[in-house]
């Protein structure tokens, strides 16, 4: 126990002292698109690509998937579950990752 | 430092001395690196676990563990077994995954010291961890139904993970005579893919359909509801009439004993004699989740919504089918979505910041033929300790929806298969 | 009402052996205490009562309560002594009557 005690400790200073920047991790949400959208340009398949694109396009095209604006299969069911502010988050990750 | 993998060959060309630096796991983050995670499992969700752990972090060492070389993958697998797709296209290797920084190790996890926090692989061979991420998958549970023993699945398979079993229930299919009867067993929830037994049962439909249209499939089922259920249902109705037998749990559709000398699945008010049987037995998280402690009384490992971490061992996070993910199931979709967000999670966790709250998705594509699909989607976030649904999304496809949407899904789909193999092994 | 009742009865039986029958009847058990989506209470749609007779000599009855399953499934035990008809009968809330007879040879 004490070890473990010892380690925590430690864990503590590295991240109070440690200049590294903080994780920097997906939004939430952001990184389940991938299941369908390819972060790679080896695949083929009908999905739109994510990676690069206008983000404002994102967030349009996501906003009316969730009215019933724009016609869907999955994305109108899905879409209905993201906030705006998520799918902004969202929108900009994908806008900014290379592939 | 010497390396943190040894594997049983090395091992005994070196020392005792050396022997005993690789089975002290002095935690890595005592040295100001970022750590070590072994993941145990390469299939959806161990593989993709690894690498995106790679890509958010590429200082954490990370080491896959696979008795495999090969992985041949569940989704789709029901188009092998029907003739329309071959084995070879669901198999994929890890040379990419090991081309990415990530150590492969292919052997079994036979236990894990969690006290050393490491993993035994065999007799001397041991990885340790700050980290361990659990993917095992599924193992059957041979003590779940009367009969059906490991020798019993040669003559009745299963099929519930691909390989020689898909192939020998495409077998049997193929030889069976015109006018044979087709008996699926389907097994009460949880178990691994629920949409995946109606699945079969519509794509062997649509082979018996073309090949050898006297012949019926019964479906006996331990449950009275089924995922996509009036759509299947009505896709019957419309491309099978009259081929496929549904019965529920509630009409005396649980089989409780199988013989495979007879080829005979008994349930509780009669026994049906099948040309071929696939029998879809009850299912547990596999052993080493057992082994390990993490797999509570269902056989199925309780887990933390945000981190993934195991609810029974600390430092151990399980992902994909054995974990028991709230609302979600036990997809591929769901164990790569999973599996991404338990990455995210443990790269925090290990650079000692808080994790994020994660939202996950599902989405699970059917065919029914093959230019015929639906669908099941779901967002999911934790509350109240659990993976839950997020209320107002998901749902499955419209009920009369055209062709047309039919083919959509079916594209859809067939991209999906590509997309997420990509993303797992390409 | 018509309901799919299922039972499982050995055809063939040994004088004084024990014997196991099994029933299964088609039923949603509605308890009365959900409330439907106006916020009314769902009525209670139950089976209150099952029995097994053989030969017209009841050898068991069930009573049933809104705490049991849909589709509520019953398996006993009786000793085979005379060849002739077993006889299961459910009645419930609404007029709900359900009979299902099988006939057994002892030997």
């Amino acid at each position: 126990m004490k070890r473990i005690y010892c380690l925590a400790a430690l864990a503590v200073l590295f991240a109070s002292t440690s200049a590294a920047p903080a994780i920097d991790v997906a939004p939430a949400g952001a990184a389940a698109c991938s299941g369908c959208h390819p972060m790679s340009r080896a695949v083929e398949t009908p999905f739109t690509r994510l990676t690069g694109r206008n983000p404002a396009d994102i967030v349009t095209a996501t906003q009316e998937f969730r009215t019933g604006q724009r016609p869907a299969t999955v994305m109108g069911r899905l879409a209905k579950g993201f906030t705006d502010d998520e799918i902004k988050a969202i929108a900009a990750w994908y806008a900014a990752q290379k592939e | 430092m010497t390396r943190h993998h040894v594997s049983r060959r090395d091992f005994l060309k070196r020392t005792t001395a050396s022997a005993a630096a690789v089975t002290i796991s002095a935690p890595a983050i005592a040295e100001g690196a970022p750590g070590r995670v072994v993941v145990v499992g390469g299939g959806f969700a161990g593989a993709t676990c690894a690498r995106a752990l790679k890509r958010i972090n590429p200082r954490i060492s990370v080491t896959l563990v696979e008795a495999s070389h090969a992985f041949t993958a569940c989704p789709f697998s029901n188009n092998v077994i029907a003739g329309l797709r071959e084995l070879k296209a669901q198999q994929f290797d890890y040379k990419r995954i090991e081309g990415s920084g990530i150590e492969v190790t292919f052997e079994p996890a036979t236990r894990i010291d969690t006290d050393a926090r490491t993993v035994v692989l065999s007799d001397v061979a041991r990885v340790p961890y700050d980290r361990l991420v659990l993917a095992p998958g599924i193992d059957i549970r041979w003590d779940g139904l009367s009969g059906y023993t490991e020798a019993a699945a040669e003559r009745m398979p299963h099929a519930w993970r691909a390989g020689e079993q898909t192939l020998l229930l495409r077998k049997q299919l193929e030889s069976m005579e015109d006018g044979g009867l087709v008996v699926i067993s389907a097994p009460a929830n949880p178990f691994r893919c629920p949409p995946g037994p109606y699945e079969r049962a519509s794509l062997i439909a649509h082979y018996l359909k073309t090949r050898k249209p006297k012949s019926k499939i019964l479906i006996l089922d331990a449950k009275d509801a089924f995922s996509k259920q009036s759509l299947f249902l009505a896709a019957w109705k419309e491309l099978y009439p009259d081929l496929i037998e549904w019965v529920p749990l509630s009409k005396g559709g649980r089989v409780t004993s199988v013989d495979p000398s007879t080829n005979t699945l008994t349930t509780e008010f009669g026994s049906h004699k099948a040309a071929v049987a696939n029998v879809i037995p009850p299912q547990k998280a596999a052993h080493i989740a057992a082994v390990v402690g993490a797999a509570n009384k269902t056989g199925w490992c309780p887990i933390d919504p945000v981190t993934f971490e195991s609810k029974l061992q600390e430092n151990i996070h399980v992902i994909g089918d054995a974990s028991i993910a709230g609302g979600m199931p036990k997809s591929a979709f769901a164990a790569n979505s999973q599996a991404k967000a338990c990455a995210a999670a443990l790269a925090k966790l290990l650079a000692g910041e808080k994790p994020e709250e994660p939202k996950l998705i599902n989405t699970c594509y059917s065919l029914v033929a093959p230019d015929y699909g639906i669908s099941v989607a779901g967002v999911y976030e934790p509350r109240n300790g659990q993976l839950t649904d997020v209320k107002g999304a998901g749902g499955v496809s419209p009920a009369n929806a055209p062709r047309s949407a039919r083919q959509l899904e079916a594209n859809f789909a067939n991209g999906w298969f590509k997309t997420i193999t990509e993303e797992v092994f390409g | 009402m018509t309901a799919r009742a299922l039972i499982n009865v050995p055809p063939k039986a040994k004088r004084g052996e024990i014997i196991g029958i099994k029933s299964l009847i088609s039923h949603e058990m509605e308890t009365g205490f959900r409330p439907d989506a106006t916020g009314q209470p769902i009525p209670r749609n139950i089976i209150k009562e099952f029995v097994c007779t053989y030969n017209g000599v009841e050898v068991f009855r069930a009573e049933f309560f809104p705490a049991m399953s849909a589709n509520p499934f019953v398996s006993f035990t009786t000793v085979a002594n005379e060849s002739g008809t077993i006889t299961m009968t459910w009645t419930g809330d609404n007029g709900f009557f359900a009979t299902e007879s099988v006939a057994i040879t002892v030997e």
